[in-house]
């Protein structure tokens, strides 16, 4: 060849290229270099030797739409390349990212199918920026989240439920409710399966884990109040649902106050571990059905209006909740209950083993 | 907006993508997006990277009220935990020593757990529980403030790749023994560990980093080591000490590390490189030794400057070399040029830094010494570029003669710059 035909033949024409498939089909012819970039291509090239022709394609995950391949050739392009300063890799970064967020998360998705795992480490971070210092109800007007947690199941890591006056109001008529129902089933001589509040120190716990299995069973309402009376200084939370839950599990399903809306406002058993507002304070006063009333002796009639007492209460209560829920809601403070005791329900729950 | 129901966006991504979205989020954030959706419960429940601080819950004056509900949370979270954890960072002042240390290590004993990182407060040292020592898979291990106590009965650890113990009250045989019994062992910082003698065998170590009063320190097996970084406070007694040892501390320092590639001398390591008999020609060569830093070396000991002597001249392959000096010009002694016909006797005649680029020497004074290593270097440095030297601040008057001595060096390398830095 002449020195003349050497000197036409162009750079370009010595690059290699890689057939790429997107899901829906189309094919693309894309500079070896920048796809190598992606170990999953890579892969496929060098393993099992596709992508050399258009008949050998390599058919790339679902989740890379030509949309997406498109942005992921951009950055595997400028990052395929070596001697970029620190400062200059930072600003394509930025720029890169700049998109909507639905993009954003397509985007994430298929950088993770083809296993590139500095642009998944990229668009995590953006994603966390996003999500970072938002209300629940921003993040999930952003990511499209349906809002389908109960609204009981909301509630349990609210620690303004127990300030909530009605509230407390509330779980001392069912404490009273439970108490009497107690002495009924005494009476009855019927081995009832009784709220199983165990407040046991982590001592105690120790020791029942090393030795004698005593009162794991029977714990009766006195003792628990004496308990409950010992740990008022300490920060004890018995949230809204502990006491709903144990007047559910005293008494099957006869109560009274079953009305559907009060249905509601019971959690799912187990699901109670929810991470409270640190601010319990609060909870040392709330612990409340302590005090001198519990020990009322309840006649029946006395007891049929304080089913009906509590049924409009909690109809009541429940009418008023998504608007307080609004206000509840808005500066959500997650953080775990004062009280590190452990407590264990009479009901046996499949999730804790 | 439109029609059909907007299509969730996030919640169906694969669990390390959650993961590392998640993890990127300080962690109260994290657990809160429970409340976002049924699906995202208990997502972040399954995280295996952990970090807590006294960020995680809301700061008030009151300490101990912060430390308590900080204690509580961390047991919750780890309560409510589902799955294994490969990283476990606790980090904050706020906590001084308390029984639920203890489990909180016992409970992660039980959970694989790979990187455990452990620094409190300073005021109370915690004693490492036991179980800790039953942690399988630890790579990585960095405790500070704590009091270390290996059982007989502990093999070591057959993963760990980094150890960085931090003001750890632990005995010398201990940390020996650890040492010994974690192959694997690429990196390893001590620092702060007081009166420590160690001999240190690790065949894989790469990086090594001590600081602190170390009474003697014998690198005896590790042929991998890259790069050291090493401080040696003096105290009154390790000063004695090594006036009665004969054993050479550059052999038995320097000795196993051929493949140093970066070294780093702070505090008095030049000094304590001079204890013992002189080695004379050393038998090794540095031939990967690219960078040298030297600090608080002293011009005015004869000693020091063959230690930096021996060093330089056995490393062929020397690319950059910083030297900060600690002689000052106020003593007399130092001013008065005595044995400078040393140089002509200890360099080798025929000594060449055939790749040296960058030197760099500051605080200098302007002592006799000074200026003769300076001219060493610059007759025998064909390829240097840059000769950076920056008086020390206390020298004013005598930086004029510096200067006059600098102009009259020949230098080897015709695009050697001398810079003199005024600060």
């Amino acid at each position: 060849m002449s020195e003349v035909d050497m000197a036409v033949i162009k750079p370009e024409m010595m690059k290699s290229y890689i057939w790429l498939q997107t899901a829906d089909g189309s094919i693309q012819q894309v500079d070896q270099k920048v796809a190598i970039f992606s170990p999953m291509i890579r892969q496929e090239i060098t393993q099992k030797g596709m992508g050399s022709s258009k008949n050998y394609a390599i058919s790339l995950p679902q989740q890379v739409n030509p949309v997406m391949l498109s942005l992921i050739l951009d950055y595997c392009r400028f990052h395929q390349v070596t001697g970029h300063s620190p400062k200059e890799i930072k600003s394509f970064d930025e720029k890169f990212i700049r998109m909507d967020t639905k993009k954003l998360c397509e985007l994430t998705s298929a950088a993770d199918s083809l296993q590139l795992k500095p642009l998944v480490d990229l668009t995590s971070r953006a994603l966390a920026r996003i999500i970072e210092g938002k209300t629940p109800e921003e993040i999930r007007e952003i990511f499209h989240l349906p809002d389908d947690l109960t609204e009981e199941e909301k509630l349990e890591p609210l620690k303004n439920t127990t300030d909530d006056l009605r509230i407390r109001l509330l779980n001392r008529l069912y404490a009273r409710k439970r108490k009497e129902l107690k002495e009924r089933e005494k009476l009855k001589n019927v081995e009832a399966e009784e709220e199983h509040v165990d407040d046991r120190s982590v001592d105690d716990l120790l020791s029942f884990i090393n030795g004698g299995n005593g009162d794991s069973k029977g714990v009766k309402a006195s003792k628990n109040k004496k308990k409950n009376r010992r740990r008022k200084d300490q920060q004890k939370s018995v949230s809204i649902d502990e006491s709903i839950e144990c007047r559910k599990d005293s008494n099957g399903l006869n109560f009274a106050c079953h009305s559907a809306k009060v249905d509601k406002l019971r959690p799912h058993p187990g699901e109670t571990s929810k991470l409270l507002d640190a601010e319990d304070d609060a909870f040392a006063n709330k612990v409340e059905f302590d005090d001198g009333d519990i020990d009322d002796e309840i006649d029946p009639a006395l007891k049929e209006i304080i089913d009906r007492e509590v049924e409009d209460f909690a109809r009541r209560l429940n009418s008023d909740w998504p608007k307080r829920m609004q206000e509840i809601l808005r500066p959500v403070h997650l953080s775990i209950n004062g009280n590190g005791s452990i407590k264990r329900y009479s009901r046996p729950d499949p999730e804790w083993k | 907006m439109g029609d059909s129901p907007d299509l969730d966006l996030i919640s169906d991504l694969p669990q390390s993508i959650i993961e590392s979205i998640l993890t990127r989020l300080p962690i109260i954030e994290a657990v809160r997006t429970s409340i976002l959706s049924s699906k995202w419960r208990y997502r972040w429940a399954s995280l295996t990277h952990l970090a807590f601080d006294e960020k995680c819950v809301t700061s008030t004056n009151d300490r101990t009220f912060v430390e308590n509900k900080l204690i509580n949370f961390i047991t919750r979270a780890l309560f409510l935990h589902q799955g294994p954890i490969h990283k476990f960072q606790l980090c904050t002042s706020f906590l001084t020593s308390c029984p639920d240390i203890d489990q909180w290590i016992l409970f992660l004993s039980r959970k694989d757990i790979k990187e455990l990182v452990l620094e409190l407060d300073e005021n109370e040292w915690i004693r490492v529980p036991s179980c800790l020592f039953n942690c399988k898979k630890l790579t990585r291990l960095e405790l500070s403030r704590c009091e270390l106590d290996p059982p007989s009965t502990f093999k070591g650890f057959s993963f760990l790749k980094s150890l960085k113990l931090y003001q750890v009250y632990v005995a010398s045989d201990a940390i020996e023994s650890v040492i010994i019994n974690c192959p694997l062992l690429e990196s390893l910082s001590l620092s702060y560990i007081d009166s420590l003698t160690l001999n240190i065998r690790s065949p894989n170590l790469k990086y090594l980093c001590l600081e602190g009063e170390f009474k003697d320190i014998c690198l005896e097996n590790t042929p991998l080591l890259i790069a050291m970084s090493v401080a040696m406070y003096m105290t009154e007694d390790i000063a004695e000490h090594m006036e009665q040892s004969s054993s050479c501390n550059f052999i038995k320092f320097l000795g196993g590390a051929p493949h140093l590639e970066r070294l780093i001398g702070r505090i008095y390591f030049t000094k304590y490189l001079t204890v013992g008999d002189d080695p004379g020609r050393l038998p090794i060569k540095y031939i990967n030794l690219k960078i040298i830093e030297l600090y608080q070396v002293s011009f005015e000991d004869m000693k020091e400057i063959l230690v930096v002597l021996r060093l330089i001249t056995n490393s062929p392959n020397l690319k950059e070399l910083q030297i900060s000096s600690s002689s000052n010009s106020y003593t007399l002694a130092a001013m008065e040029a005595t044995d400078l016909e040393f140089w002509e006797k200890e360099c080798p005649s025929h000594c060449i830094f055939g790749r040296l680029r960058v030197v760099k020497m500051t605080e200098m004074s302007g002592v006799p010494h000074e200026m003769e290593f300076i001219r060493f270097l610059l007759e025998n440095s064909p390829v240097l570029e840059v000769m950076s030297i920056a008086p020390c601040s206390s020298v004013t008057e005598g930086r004029l003669n510096m200067l006059i001595e600098l102009v009259r060096f020949r230098r080897a390398s015709p695009r050697a710059e001398i810079l003199f830095i005024q600060n």
